[in-house]
Protein backbone atom coordinates (compact mmCIF):
# COMPACT_ATOMS: atom_id res chain seq x y z
CA UNK A 1 0.00 0.00 0.00
CA UNK A 2 2.86 2.55 0.84
CA UNK A 3 4.67 1.78 -2.18
CA UNK A 4 1.39 2.14 -4.18
CA UNK A 5 0.69 5.55 -2.46
CA UNK A 6 4.50 6.49 -3.06
CA UNK A 7 4.44 5.67 -6.88
CA UNK A 8 1.11 7.80 -7.00
CA UNK A 9 3.10 10.89 -5.37
CA UNK A 10 6.11 10.61 -8.15
CA UNK A 11 3.73 10.81 -10.54
CA UNK A 12 2.04 13.31 -8.82
CA UNK A 13 5.42 15.32 -8.65
CA UNK A 14 6.31 14.31 -12.66
CA UNK A 15 2.98 15.81 -13.78
CA UNK A 16 3.21 18.75 -11.58
CA UNK A 17 7.36 18.99 -12.79
CA UNK A 18 6.39 18.60 -16.68
CA UNK A 19 3.36 21.00 -16.40
CA UNK A 20 6.03 23.54 -14.48
CA UNK A 21 8.57 23.20 -17.30
CA UNK A 22 6.96 24.06 -20.61
CA UNK A 23 4.63 26.93 -18.74
CA UNK A 24 3.58 29.09 -21.76
CA UNK A 25 2.17 25.82 -23.47
CA UNK A 26 0.88 24.77 -20.07
CA UNK A 27 -1.03 27.97 -19.72
CA UNK A 28 -2.14 28.08 -23.27
CA UNK A 29 -4.13 24.72 -22.67
CA UNK A 30 -5.71 25.83 -19.46
CA UNK A 31 -6.52 29.15 -20.97
CA UNK A 32 -8.21 27.79 -23.90
CA UNK A 33 -10.28 24.40 -21.99
CA UNK A 34 -11.28 27.50 -18.74
CA UNK A 35 -12.50 29.82 -21.35
CA UNK A 36 -14.53 27.23 -22.97
CA UNK A 37 -15.90 26.06 -19.47
CA UNK A 38 -17.00 29.65 -18.49
CA UNK A 39 -19.24 30.12 -21.32
CA UNK A 40 -21.79 27.05 -19.70
CA UNK A 41 -21.09 28.36 -16.12
CA UNK A 42 -22.22 31.72 -17.15
CA UNK A 43 -25.21 30.42 -19.04
CA UNK A 44 -25.84 28.10 -15.51
CA UNK A 45 -25.64 31.06 -13.61
CA UNK A 46 -28.45 32.98 -15.51
CA UNK A 47 -30.89 30.17 -15.74
CA UNK A 48 -30.10 29.13 -11.44
CA UNK A 49 -30.80 32.80 -11.07
CA UNK A 50 -33.93 33.43 -13.58
CA UNK A 51 -35.63 30.17 -12.29
CA UNK A 52 -36.53 31.05 -9.14
CA UNK A 53 -38.08 34.34 -10.29
CA UNK A 54 -40.10 32.80 -12.82
CA UNK A 55 -41.57 30.52 -9.96
CA UNK A 56 -42.91 33.47 -8.19
CA UNK A 57 -44.59 35.04 -10.96
CA UNK A 58 -48.10 33.03 -11.87
CA UNK A 59 -47.50 30.98 -14.93
CA UNK A 60 -51.58 30.77 -15.64
CA UNK A 61 -52.55 33.15 -18.42
CA UNK A 62 -54.12 36.38 -17.60
CA UNK A 63 -56.43 38.87 -19.44
CA UNK A 64 -57.18 42.37 -17.93
CA UNK A 65 -60.27 44.52 -19.06
CA UNK A 66 -59.56 47.99 -18.58
CA UNK A 67 -62.95 49.89 -18.87
CA UNK A 68 -63.43 53.70 -19.28
CA UNK A 69 -63.85 56.42 -17.22
CA UNK A 70 -67.51 56.85 -17.50
CA UNK A 71 -67.88 53.02 -16.62
CA UNK A 72 -69.31 52.59 -13.23
CA UNK A 73 -68.34 49.44 -10.54
CA UNK A 74 -71.86 48.02 -11.52
CA UNK A 75 -70.94 47.84 -15.22
CA UNK A 76 -67.89 45.91 -13.83
CA UNK A 77 -69.45 43.56 -12.25
CA UNK A 78 -71.90 43.07 -15.31
CA UNK A 79 -69.39 42.35 -17.93
CA UNK A 80 -67.92 39.78 -15.55
CA UNK A 81 -70.80 37.93 -15.17
CA UNK A 82 -71.52 38.18 -18.55
CA UNK A 83 -68.07 36.77 -19.35
CA UNK A 84 -68.54 34.40 -16.61
CA UNK A 85 -71.32 32.67 -18.54
CA UNK A 86 -70.15 33.54 -22.20
CA UNK A 87 -66.91 31.92 -21.79
CA UNK A 88 -67.64 29.54 -18.65
CA UNK A 89 -64.84 26.55 -20.70
CA UNK A 90 -62.20 29.20 -21.20
CA UNK A 91 -62.47 31.13 -17.69
CA UNK A 92 -60.58 29.47 -14.39
CA UNK A 93 -61.65 32.90 -12.59
CA UNK A 94 -62.86 36.41 -12.76
CA UNK A 95 -62.07 38.91 -10.24
CA UNK A 96 -63.41 43.14 -10.26
CA UNK A 97 -60.63 45.79 -9.61
CA UNK A 98 -62.37 49.01 -8.44
CA UNK A 99 -60.73 51.93 -9.00
CA UNK A 100 -60.64 52.73 -5.43
CA UNK A 101 -59.34 49.32 -4.49
CA UNK A 102 -56.33 49.83 -7.13
CA UNK A 103 -55.75 53.03 -5.89
CA UNK A 104 -55.09 51.73 -2.45
CA UNK A 105 -52.92 48.90 -3.68
CA UNK A 106 -50.63 51.55 -5.53
CA UNK A 107 -50.63 53.93 -2.08
CA UNK A 108 -49.26 50.78 0.01
CA UNK A 109 -45.94 51.09 -2.67
CA UNK A 110 -43.97 53.48 -1.66
CA UNK A 111 -42.24 54.85 -5.02
CA UNK A 112 -45.87 55.40 -6.01
CA UNK A 113 -47.36 57.01 -2.44
CA UNK A 114 -45.87 60.47 -3.22
CA UNK A 115 -46.53 60.79 -6.85
CA UNK A 116 -50.49 59.95 -6.22
CA UNK A 117 -50.34 62.55 -3.37
CA UNK A 118 -50.32 65.11 -6.10
CA UNK A 119 -53.63 64.06 -8.08
CA UNK A 120 -56.82 65.60 -7.59
CA UNK A 121 -58.51 62.49 -8.42
CA UNK A 122 -58.03 58.70 -9.39
CA UNK A 123 -56.84 58.32 -12.05
CA UNK A 124 -56.80 54.57 -12.54
CA UNK A 125 -59.96 52.58 -14.47
CA UNK A 126 -61.86 49.84 -12.91
CA UNK A 127 -60.90 46.77 -14.01
CA UNK A 128 -61.76 43.12 -14.92
CA UNK A 129 -58.93 40.61 -14.72
CA UNK A 130 -59.86 36.77 -16.15
CA UNK A 131 -57.77 34.06 -15.12
CA UNK A 132 -58.16 31.23 -18.22
CA UNK A 133 -58.33 27.77 -17.82
CA UNK A 134 -54.70 26.05 -19.02
CA UNK A 135 -54.31 24.39 -22.33
CA UNK A 136 -51.61 23.84 -24.73
CA UNK A 137 -52.83 26.32 -27.07
CA UNK A 138 -53.18 28.98 -24.26
CA UNK A 139 -51.46 32.00 -26.34
CA UNK A 140 -53.87 31.48 -29.26
CA UNK A 141 -56.74 31.40 -26.67
CA UNK A 142 -55.84 34.93 -25.00
CA UNK A 143 -55.27 36.41 -28.03
CA UNK A 144 -59.14 35.11 -29.75
CA UNK A 145 -60.57 36.21 -26.81
CA UNK A 146 -58.63 39.43 -26.18
CA UNK A 147 -59.88 40.57 -29.55
CA UNK A 148 -63.31 39.59 -29.18
CA UNK A 149 -63.80 41.40 -25.38
CA UNK A 150 -61.96 44.51 -27.05
CA UNK A 151 -65.42 45.21 -28.74
CA UNK A 152 -67.52 45.57 -25.20
CA UNK A 153 -69.08 48.47 -24.25
CA UNK A 154 -67.14 50.28 -22.05
CA UNK A 155 -64.20 47.94 -22.93
CA UNK A 156 -60.99 50.87 -23.19
CA UNK A 157 -57.94 48.64 -23.48
CA UNK A 158 -57.33 44.81 -23.30
CA UNK A 159 -53.85 43.39 -21.91
CA UNK A 160 -52.86 39.92 -22.22
CA UNK A 161 -50.69 39.96 -18.97
CA UNK A 162 -49.05 36.63 -18.17
CA UNK A 163 -48.10 35.00 -21.37
CA UNK A 164 -44.96 36.39 -21.68
CA UNK A 165 -44.23 34.55 -18.77
CA UNK A 166 -44.71 31.26 -20.46
CA UNK A 167 -42.81 32.61 -23.39
CA UNK A 168 -39.53 32.95 -20.96
CA UNK A 169 -40.70 29.87 -19.44
CA UNK A 170 -40.02 28.03 -22.80
CA UNK A 171 -37.00 30.37 -23.60
CA UNK A 172 -35.64 28.92 -19.94
CA UNK A 173 -36.57 26.11 -21.42
CA UNK A 174 -34.80 25.81 -24.02
CA UNK A 175 -31.85 27.53 -22.91
CA UNK A 176 -31.76 24.55 -20.47
CA UNK A 177 -31.14 21.73 -23.23
CA UNK A 178 -28.56 24.34 -25.01
CA UNK A 179 -26.66 24.31 -21.83
CA UNK A 180 -26.36 20.38 -21.84
CA UNK A 181 -25.66 20.60 -25.66
CA UNK A 182 -23.26 23.35 -24.54
CA UNK A 183 -21.37 21.11 -21.74
CA UNK A 184 -21.13 18.12 -24.15
CA UNK A 185 -19.61 20.86 -27.14
CA UNK A 186 -16.87 21.97 -23.84
CA UNK A 187 -16.27 18.53 -22.81
CA UNK A 188 -15.44 17.46 -26.21
CA UNK A 189 -12.93 20.80 -26.08
CA UNK A 190 -11.51 18.90 -23.19
CA UNK A 191 -10.91 15.83 -24.45
CA UNK A 192 -9.04 17.26 -27.75
CA UNK A 193 -7.34 19.87 -25.65
CA UNK A 194 -6.06 17.42 -23.65
CA UNK A 195 -5.29 14.52 -25.77
CA UNK A 196 -3.29 16.48 -27.65
CA UNK A 197 -1.54 18.09 -25.20
CA UNK A 198 -0.14 14.42 -23.77
CA UNK A 199 0.23 13.02 -27.23
CA UNK A 200 3.11 16.52 -27.28
CA UNK A 201 4.54 15.06 -23.65
CA UNK A 202 4.21 11.53 -24.83
CA UNK A 203 6.72 12.67 -27.53
CA UNK A 204 9.22 14.72 -25.61
CA UNK A 205 9.37 12.74 -22.69
CA UNK A 206 10.15 9.35 -25.21
CA UNK A 207 13.57 9.27 -23.65
CA UNK A 208 12.15 9.15 -19.73
CA UNK A 209 9.76 6.47 -21.25
CA UNK A 210 12.50 4.43 -23.15
CA UNK A 211 14.87 4.42 -19.57
CA UNK A 212 11.53 3.80 -16.72
CA UNK A 213 10.88 0.67 -18.81
CA UNK A 214 14.92 -0.57 -19.24
CA UNK A 215 14.98 -0.41 -15.39
CA UNK A 216 11.53 -1.98 -15.24
CA UNK A 217 8.75 0.30 -15.18
CA UNK A 218 5.16 -1.30 -15.29
CA UNK A 219 3.23 0.33 -18.44
CA UNK A 220 0.55 1.97 -15.16
CA UNK A 221 4.13 3.72 -13.87
CA UNK A 222 4.50 5.20 -17.27
CA UNK A 223 1.16 5.66 -17.61
CA UNK A 224 0.18 7.61 -14.42
CA UNK A 225 2.45 10.79 -14.49
CA UNK A 226 0.32 11.73 -17.95
CA UNK A 227 -2.85 10.67 -15.99
CA UNK A 228 -2.49 13.31 -13.53
CA UNK A 229 -1.53 15.60 -15.93
CA UNK A 230 -4.60 15.78 -17.95
CA UNK A 231 -6.75 15.79 -13.86
CA UNK A 232 -4.71 19.04 -12.89
CA UNK A 233 -5.39 20.27 -16.29
CA UNK A 234 -9.10 20.10 -16.00
CA UNK A 235 -9.04 21.10 -12.41
CA UNK A 236 -6.68 24.50 -12.54
CA UNK A 237 -8.83 24.91 -15.99
CA UNK A 238 -12.04 24.51 -13.91
CA UNK A 239 -10.54 26.66 -11.57
CA UNK A 240 -9.62 29.81 -13.82
CA UNK A 241 -12.87 29.09 -15.75
CA UNK A 242 -14.88 29.39 -11.93
CA UNK A 243 -12.83 32.48 -11.60
CA UNK A 244 -13.13 33.89 -15.19
CA UNK A 245 -17.27 33.55 -14.84
CA UNK A 246 -17.46 34.87 -11.48
CA UNK A 247 -15.44 37.99 -13.12
CA UNK A 248 -17.89 38.39 -16.10
CA UNK A 249 -20.71 38.27 -13.70
CA UNK A 250 -19.59 41.43 -11.68
CA UNK A 251 -20.26 43.95 -14.56
CA UNK A 252 -23.49 41.85 -15.82
CA UNK A 253 -24.73 42.33 -12.04
CA UNK A 254 -24.02 45.92 -11.79
CA UNK A 255 -26.30 46.75 -14.70
CA UNK A 256 -29.19 44.27 -13.66
CA UNK A 257 -29.06 45.43 -10.08
CA UNK A 258 -29.79 48.76 -11.68
CA UNK A 259 -32.81 47.55 -13.36
CA UNK A 260 -34.11 45.60 -10.89
CA UNK A 261 -34.17 48.28 -8.26
CA UNK A 262 -35.70 50.60 -10.47
CA UNK A 263 -38.59 48.07 -10.09
CA UNK A 264 -38.58 47.70 -6.60
CA UNK A 265 -36.84 44.44 -5.91
CA UNK A 266 -33.44 42.77 -6.48
CA UNK A 267 -31.70 40.59 -8.61
CA UNK A 268 -28.29 39.34 -8.79
CA UNK A 269 -26.81 36.53 -11.23
CA UNK A 270 -25.18 34.10 -8.68
CA UNK A 271 -22.58 31.46 -9.43
CA UNK A 272 -24.06 27.67 -8.92
CA UNK A 273 -23.56 26.66 -5.49
CA UNK A 274 -20.22 25.29 -4.18
CA UNK A 275 -21.24 21.27 -4.94
CA UNK A 276 -22.04 21.78 -8.35
CA UNK A 277 -18.99 23.83 -9.15
CA UNK A 278 -16.84 21.16 -7.14
CA UNK A 279 -18.82 18.38 -9.46
CA UNK A 280 -18.34 20.01 -12.50
CA UNK A 281 -14.45 19.68 -11.13
CA UNK A 282 -14.33 16.64 -10.80
CA UNK A 283 -15.83 15.88 -13.68
CA UNK A 284 -13.35 17.98 -15.92
CA UNK A 285 -10.58 16.23 -13.90
CA UNK A 286 -12.53 12.94 -14.45
CA UNK A 287 -12.60 14.06 -18.34
CA UNK A 288 -8.64 15.22 -18.67
CA UNK A 289 -7.64 11.54 -16.90
CA UNK A 290 -9.48 9.76 -19.26
CA UNK A 291 -8.02 11.43 -22.42
CA UNK A 292 -4.83 11.28 -21.21
CA UNK A 293 -5.22 7.63 -20.73
CA UNK A 294 -6.57 7.04 -24.09
CA UNK A 295 -3.84 9.74 -25.61
CA UNK A 296 -0.49 8.06 -23.51
CA UNK A 297 -2.02 4.77 -24.78
CA UNK A 298 -2.11 5.42 -28.33
CA UNK A 299 1.33 7.83 -28.13
CA UNK A 300 3.76 5.41 -25.54
CA UNK A 301 3.83 2.00 -28.34
CA UNK A 302 7.55 2.31 -29.24
CA UNK B 1 20.90 -18.63 -12.80
CA UNK B 2 20.65 -18.14 -16.92
CA UNK B 3 19.71 -21.15 -19.10
CA UNK B 4 19.11 -20.22 -23.03
CA UNK B 5 17.55 -23.60 -24.67
CA UNK B 6 17.57 -23.73 -29.13
CA UNK B 7 17.11 -19.64 -28.31
CA UNK B 8 16.27 -18.32 -32.15
CA UNK B 9 16.21 -14.29 -32.44
CA UNK B 10 15.04 -12.74 -35.84
CA UNK B 11 13.34 -9.49 -36.57
CA UNK B 12 10.63 -9.64 -38.72
CA UNK B 13 11.03 -12.27 -41.67
CA UNK B 14 14.67 -11.46 -41.96
CA UNK B 15 17.60 -13.83 -41.26
CA UNK B 16 18.32 -15.18 -37.52
CA UNK B 17 20.68 -12.57 -35.32
CA UNK B 18 21.04 -15.49 -33.08
CA UNK B 19 20.49 -19.32 -34.03
CA UNK B 20 19.64 -21.68 -31.71
CA UNK B 21 21.56 -20.71 -28.75
CA UNK B 22 22.10 -22.81 -25.63
CA UNK B 23 23.93 -21.82 -22.65
CA UNK B 24 23.83 -21.86 -18.75
CA UNK B 25 25.26 -19.47 -16.62
CA UNK B 26 25.74 -19.93 -12.97
CA UNK B 27 24.86 -17.75 -10.32
CA UNK B 28 27.90 -15.44 -9.37
CA UNK B 29 29.88 -16.04 -12.93
CA UNK B 30 31.60 -13.64 -14.26
CA UNK B 31 31.25 -13.96 -18.30
CA UNK B 32 32.58 -12.14 -20.60
CA UNK B 33 30.77 -12.11 -24.74
CA UNK B 34 32.98 -11.43 -26.88
CA UNK B 35 32.61 -11.58 -31.06
CA UNK B 36 32.90 -9.03 -33.45
CA UNK B 37 30.60 -6.09 -34.41
CA UNK B 38 27.18 -7.40 -35.38
CA UNK B 39 27.57 -10.76 -33.91
CA UNK B 40 24.68 -10.53 -31.82
CA UNK B 41 26.23 -9.90 -28.56
CA UNK B 42 23.46 -6.80 -28.07
CA UNK B 43 20.63 -8.82 -29.23
CA UNK B 44 21.65 -11.70 -26.48
CA UNK B 45 22.03 -9.42 -23.63
CA UNK B 46 18.57 -7.52 -24.39
CA UNK B 47 16.93 -10.82 -24.25
CA UNK B 48 18.54 -11.66 -21.02
CA UNK B 49 17.21 -8.21 -20.06
CA UNK B 50 13.89 -9.19 -20.89
CA UNK B 51 13.84 -6.41 -23.17
CA UNK B 52 12.87 -8.71 -25.98
CA UNK B 53 11.65 -11.63 -26.70
CA UNK B 54 13.28 -14.21 -28.20
CA UNK B 55 11.46 -15.89 -31.85
CA UNK B 56 11.78 -19.42 -30.75
CA UNK B 57 12.87 -21.46 -27.98
CA UNK B 58 12.93 -20.96 -24.04
CA UNK B 59 14.87 -18.71 -21.06
CA UNK B 60 15.02 -19.00 -18.22
CA UNK B 61 15.88 -16.44 -15.73
CA UNK B 62 16.27 -17.48 -11.79
CA UNK B 63 14.07 -19.98 -12.57
CA UNK B 64 11.47 -18.35 -14.65
CA UNK B 65 10.29 -18.71 -18.33
CA UNK B 66 10.95 -14.98 -19.28
CA UNK B 67 9.65 -16.03 -22.61
CA UNK B 68 6.52 -17.22 -21.57
CA UNK B 69 5.68 -14.21 -19.55
CA UNK B 70 2.95 -11.86 -20.04
CA UNK B 71 3.79 -8.16 -20.57
CA UNK B 72 2.54 -7.50 -17.36
CA UNK B 73 4.95 -9.67 -15.40
CA UNK B 74 8.35 -8.32 -17.64
CA UNK B 75 8.90 -5.31 -16.05
CA UNK B 76 9.40 -7.28 -12.76
CA UNK B 77 12.28 -9.37 -14.31
CA UNK B 78 13.93 -6.48 -15.69
CA UNK B 79 14.23 -5.52 -11.96
CA UNK B 80 16.19 -7.99 -11.06
CA UNK B 81 18.44 -7.59 -14.02
CA UNK B 82 20.65 -4.52 -14.13
CA UNK B 83 20.83 -3.61 -17.68
CA UNK B 84 23.42 -1.00 -18.87
CA UNK B 85 23.44 -0.22 -22.88
CA UNK B 86 26.00 0.94 -24.98
CA UNK B 87 24.50 4.22 -25.59
CA UNK B 88 23.82 4.73 -21.46
CA UNK B 89 20.74 6.02 -21.92
CA UNK B 90 20.82 9.19 -18.93
CA UNK B 91 18.34 11.24 -18.52
CA UNK B 92 19.93 15.10 -19.15
CA UNK B 93 16.87 17.03 -17.80
CA UNK B 94 17.44 16.04 -14.39
CA UNK B 95 20.62 15.57 -12.01
CA UNK B 96 23.06 12.50 -11.36
CA UNK B 97 21.15 11.28 -8.04
CA UNK B 98 18.06 11.97 -9.58
CA UNK B 99 18.88 9.24 -12.65
CA UNK B 100 20.18 6.86 -9.76
CA UNK B 101 16.84 7.50 -7.86
CA UNK B 102 14.34 6.21 -11.03
CA UNK B 103 14.51 2.82 -10.67
CA UNK B 104 13.38 3.05 -6.94
CA UNK B 105 10.86 5.46 -7.63
CA UNK B 106 9.66 2.50 -10.20
CA UNK B 107 9.43 0.29 -7.10
CA UNK B 108 7.65 2.34 -5.35
CA UNK B 109 10.72 3.27 -2.45
CA UNK B 110 9.94 5.72 -0.04
CA UNK B 111 12.50 8.92 -0.62
CA UNK B 112 13.47 8.77 3.05
CA UNK B 113 14.86 5.17 1.88
CA UNK B 114 15.64 5.83 -1.82
CA UNK B 115 18.19 9.00 -1.63
CA UNK B 116 20.84 7.04 0.97
CA UNK B 117 20.62 3.77 -1.41
CA UNK B 118 21.15 6.10 -4.10
CA UNK B 119 23.90 7.75 -2.70
CA UNK B 120 25.40 4.35 -1.91
CA UNK B 121 25.00 3.75 -4.92
CA UNK B 122 26.98 6.31 -6.35
CA UNK B 123 29.53 5.80 -3.73
CA UNK B 124 30.20 2.49 -4.76
CA UNK B 125 31.15 3.69 -8.23
CA UNK B 126 33.19 6.34 -7.39
CA UNK B 127 30.80 9.15 -8.09
CA UNK B 128 30.18 10.78 -4.42
CA UNK B 129 30.03 14.39 -4.02
CA UNK B 130 28.91 14.76 -7.74
CA UNK B 131 24.89 14.20 -6.94
CA UNK B 132 24.17 17.60 -7.60
CA UNK B 133 25.64 17.60 -11.31
CA UNK B 134 23.89 17.25 -14.79
CA UNK B 135 25.05 13.96 -16.83
CA UNK B 136 25.96 16.61 -19.80
CA UNK B 137 28.43 18.17 -16.68
CA UNK B 138 30.38 14.25 -16.57
CA UNK B 139 33.28 12.87 -18.50
CA UNK B 140 32.54 9.60 -20.59
CA UNK B 141 33.78 7.24 -17.99
CA UNK B 142 31.76 9.11 -15.04
CA UNK B 143 28.53 9.13 -17.39
CA UNK B 144 29.29 4.98 -17.67
CA UNK B 145 29.43 4.68 -13.95
CA UNK B 146 26.46 6.79 -13.51
CA UNK B 147 24.63 4.46 -15.43
CA UNK B 148 26.07 1.30 -13.39
CA UNK B 149 24.59 2.86 -10.13
CA UNK B 150 21.52 3.18 -11.46
CA UNK B 151 21.54 -0.51 -12.68
CA UNK B 152 22.82 -1.93 -9.60
CA UNK B 153 21.10 0.38 -7.31
CA UNK B 154 17.89 -2.12 -7.34
CA UNK B 155 20.34 -4.59 -6.07
CA UNK B 156 19.82 -6.96 -8.83
CA UNK B 157 20.95 -10.48 -8.88
CA UNK B 158 22.17 -10.22 -12.58
CA UNK B 159 24.16 -7.71 -14.11
CA UNK B 160 24.92 -7.02 -17.92
CA UNK B 161 26.22 -4.15 -19.65
CA UNK B 162 26.73 -3.69 -23.32
CA UNK B 163 30.30 -2.78 -24.35
CA UNK B 164 30.72 -0.46 -20.99
CA UNK B 165 34.67 0.48 -22.21
CA UNK B 166 33.65 1.45 -25.61
CA UNK B 167 35.38 5.01 -26.53
CA UNK B 168 37.05 5.20 -22.75
CA UNK B 169 40.42 5.66 -21.79
CA UNK B 170 42.21 3.07 -20.71
CA UNK B 171 42.49 4.32 -17.02
CA UNK B 172 38.41 4.83 -17.10
CA UNK B 173 38.18 1.69 -18.79
CA UNK B 174 40.15 -0.24 -16.03
CA UNK B 175 37.77 1.41 -13.31
CA UNK B 176 34.74 0.24 -15.13
CA UNK B 177 35.89 -2.96 -15.11
CA UNK B 178 36.83 -2.87 -11.23
CA UNK B 179 33.79 -1.71 -10.70
CA UNK B 180 32.16 -5.14 -12.34
CA UNK B 181 34.42 -7.23 -10.70
CA UNK B 182 33.28 -5.33 -6.89
CA UNK B 183 30.03 -6.37 -7.53
CA UNK B 184 31.09 -9.56 -8.82
CA UNK B 185 32.25 -10.54 -5.59
CA UNK B 186 29.52 -10.10 -3.63
CA UNK B 187 27.87 -12.45 -5.67
CA UNK B 188 26.26 -10.86 -8.72
CA UNK B 189 25.89 -12.88 -11.75
CA UNK B 190 27.85 -9.96 -14.44
CA UNK B 191 27.89 -10.45 -18.14
CA UNK B 192 29.86 -8.18 -19.96
CA UNK B 193 29.14 -7.64 -23.95
CA UNK B 194 32.61 -6.90 -25.24
CA UNK B 195 35.39 -7.40 -28.26
CA UNK B 196 38.31 -5.49 -26.93
CA UNK B 197 40.81 -9.31 -26.04
CA UNK B 198 43.28 -7.21 -23.91
CA UNK B 199 40.60 -6.21 -21.37
CA UNK B 200 39.16 -9.70 -21.36
CA UNK B 201 42.60 -11.04 -20.66
CA UNK B 202 43.08 -8.92 -18.06
CA UNK B 203 40.17 -9.77 -15.78
CA UNK B 204 40.54 -13.96 -17.08
CA UNK B 205 37.25 -15.51 -16.64
CA UNK B 206 34.54 -17.74 -18.96
CA UNK B 207 34.04 -16.42 -22.31
CA UNK B 208 31.68 -16.92 -24.77
CA UNK B 209 32.05 -16.37 -28.09
CA UNK B 210 29.52 -15.46 -30.37
CA UNK B 211 29.84 -15.47 -34.25
CA UNK B 212 27.10 -14.62 -36.62
CA UNK B 213 24.71 -15.48 -34.38
CA UNK B 214 26.15 -18.74 -33.31
CA UNK B 215 28.12 -19.65 -30.33
CA UNK B 216 31.40 -20.85 -31.73
CA UNK B 217 33.13 -21.90 -28.26
CA UNK B 218 33.13 -21.12 -24.68
CA UNK B 219 36.68 -20.46 -22.92
CA UNK B 220 37.79 -19.96 -19.45
CA UNK B 221 36.07 -21.63 -16.44
CA UNK B 222 33.28 -19.92 -13.56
Amino acid sequence: MKRWLYQHQYALLVAVRRLKNQPFSSLCNILVISLSLAVPIVVAAILDTARPVLMQIPVSAEVTLYLDQEATARDAERIANDLRQQHANDIHSIEVITRDQALAELRERPAWAEALAVLSANPLPDAVVVTLQQNPDIAATSASLSAQWQAIPYVDAVQIDSTWVQRLQSILDFLGIGLWLLALGVAIVVLATVFNTVRLQALTQREEIAVARLVGATESFVRRPFLYLGALTGLLSCGLAILIAWSALQPLNATIERLASSYGTELALRLPDSVSLVLAGVVVAILGALSARWSVTRNTQF
Amino acid sequence: MIEFQHVFKSYGRGRNILADINFRIQPGEFIFVSGPSGAGKSTLLKLIGGLEPPSRGAIMINGHRSDRMSARARPYLRRAVGVILQDMHLLYDRNAIQNVLLPLSVAGQAPAQAIPRARAAMEKVGLSGKEDLNPVEMSGGEQQRLAIARAIVNRPSILIADEPTANLDEDSARRIMDVFRDFNRVGVTTLIASHDRELMAAYTRRTMRIEAGRFSDTEGAA
